[in-house]
């Protein structure tokens, strides 16, 4: 049985050559023995539009995620708090499928529900906000619209804004809120749950009405290529580069 | 070098056009300001922080025609510093016609890098020598939504007037 591959947080960029590596590394290697590939958000540092596609540097990511489709794995794209506007041209050039905002997936018989995972971040009462406003259909559309050089200009300002927030915020709010992980649990009857955003990579457990759920935390790629692996021993991390 | 003197709602701006190292797209500016064509023209996107952008649009939001793009010669070496002018266009690179910016900020996010679609830059050709004070107004104006668009100041920010000065 192939396994089924997680990632999340690789925050690609021209900036970071060695996850951008390990990454291709990734998707020559391990990716294309696998039955399936879920990217649960933050692939890229920022995705402006699809005509980033046009830079060389996300081409030459886009072209490392075509060949694992093209070898005939299914690849699952979930949209990050950093890249949330993709579109049909980034699909169509990488042969990807779009995942909503959670779904579950049967993995190896256990239902598992799959997120970026940053709605769980729910004492950060100004990101939730800020989140909202930046997940509406409307704001898509309407950044869409905004010439290319404005959106470049506004992504910069995003990013610098959210590692300058961050750095200000007291650690506790910026992990996950217990009771937001009880409610995701309940709302989806699964037992199992596997999201990033955090960049704190872990395995939880919680009792949610007598049923004992785990919750599997992805690593960023900050430092190398981080995974988790279903297969027949279970779960297990991986890593490349 | 040439001047350019543009008469706003909110004061005179006066840019030195730098025909040097940008004489294609400073020979086109010239030519839209003595045809007239900036007269009652609107800043239509401003965005403190970034840029004011403007000579596209007639108050109300009605484009006006333009002759054809200029060749794109952002490869001049001219970076987008602060109080820069340069030229706006779309996603193609040789697609600038009138509309123009200038830039409030160092945007060096959009100085030429290379000679593809995403580096090509956009072409500065000049800045401005008098009334940094009347650009820093108008950055700061209250700005909307409007027909469509984003940024768009509440209350119309007209060049009244350009007029090619030496």
């Amino acid at each position: 049985m192939k396994p089924t591959l997680f990632l999340s947080d690789l925050h690609l960029s021209p900036d970071r050559p060695a996850a951008a590596e390990a990454f291709e590394a990734f998707c020559r290697g391990p990716a294309r023995d696998a039955a399936a590939v879920y990217l649960l958000g933050d692939l890229f540092d920022w995705w402006i539009g699809d005509e980033q596609l046009d830079e060389p540097f996300a081409e030459r990511m886009a072209a490392a995620l075509r060949g694992v489709t093209a070898a005939g794995v299914p690849v699952s794209v979930a949209q990050g708090n950093r890249d949330f506007l993709y579109g049909p041209r980034f699909v169509r050039e990488t042969g990807t499928t779009r995942l909503p905002e959670q779904i579950v997936v049967d993995i190896g018989g256990t239902p598992t529900l799959l997120m970026h995972g940053d709605e769980l971040c729910t004492s950060d009462v100004d990101y939730q906000r800020y989140r909202a406003r930046m997940r509406a259909p409307e704001t898509a559309r309407r950044l869409l619209a905004l010439p290319a050089f404005v959106r470049r200009w506004m992504a910069r300002r995003l990013r610098k804004r959210s590692r300058d927030e961050t750095a200000l915020k007291p650690e506790s709010i910026l992990d996950v809120a217990e009771d937001a992980v009880v409610a995701a649990f309940r709302a989806h009857g699964v037992t199992r749950m596997i999201h990033g955003h955090t960049h704190r990579p872990a395995t939880h457990h919680v009792e949610v009405d007598g049923r004992r759920c785990e919750r599997i935390v992805l690593a960023d790629w900050h430092d190398r290529g981080h995974w988790v692996e279903a297969g027949v021993q279970g779960l297990v991390r991986r890593e490349i580069g | 070098m040439r001047k350019v003197r543009l008469d706003t709602s909110h004061g005179a701006i006066v840019l030195e056009l730098d025909d040097e190292n940008a004489p294609a797209t400073v020979a086109n500016f010239i030519q839209y300001a003595n045809d007239g064509h900036y007269d009652n023209t609107v800043f239509h996107r401003v965005i403190d922080g970034f840029m004011i952008q403007g000579g596209g649009f007639a108050p109300g939001m009605k484009q006006k025609p333009t002759r054809a793009p200029v060749a794109n010669e952002a490869g001049n070496g001219l970076k987008n510093r602060k109080y820069t002018v340069a030229m706006a266009r779309t996603n193609d690179p040789h697609s600038a016609t009138a509309q123009f910016f200038i830039n409030v900020a160092d945007n060096d996010f959009l100085d030429y890098k290379g000679p593809s679609p995403q580096g090509w830059g956009y072409c500065v050709f000049g800045k401005v020598v008098e009334g940094t004070d009347v650009v820093d107004r108008i950055r700061g104006v209250a700005t909307g939504r409007s027909g469509g668009h984003e940024n768009v100041p509440s209350e119309d920010v007209v060049i009244r007037s350009a007029s090619v000065l030496a």
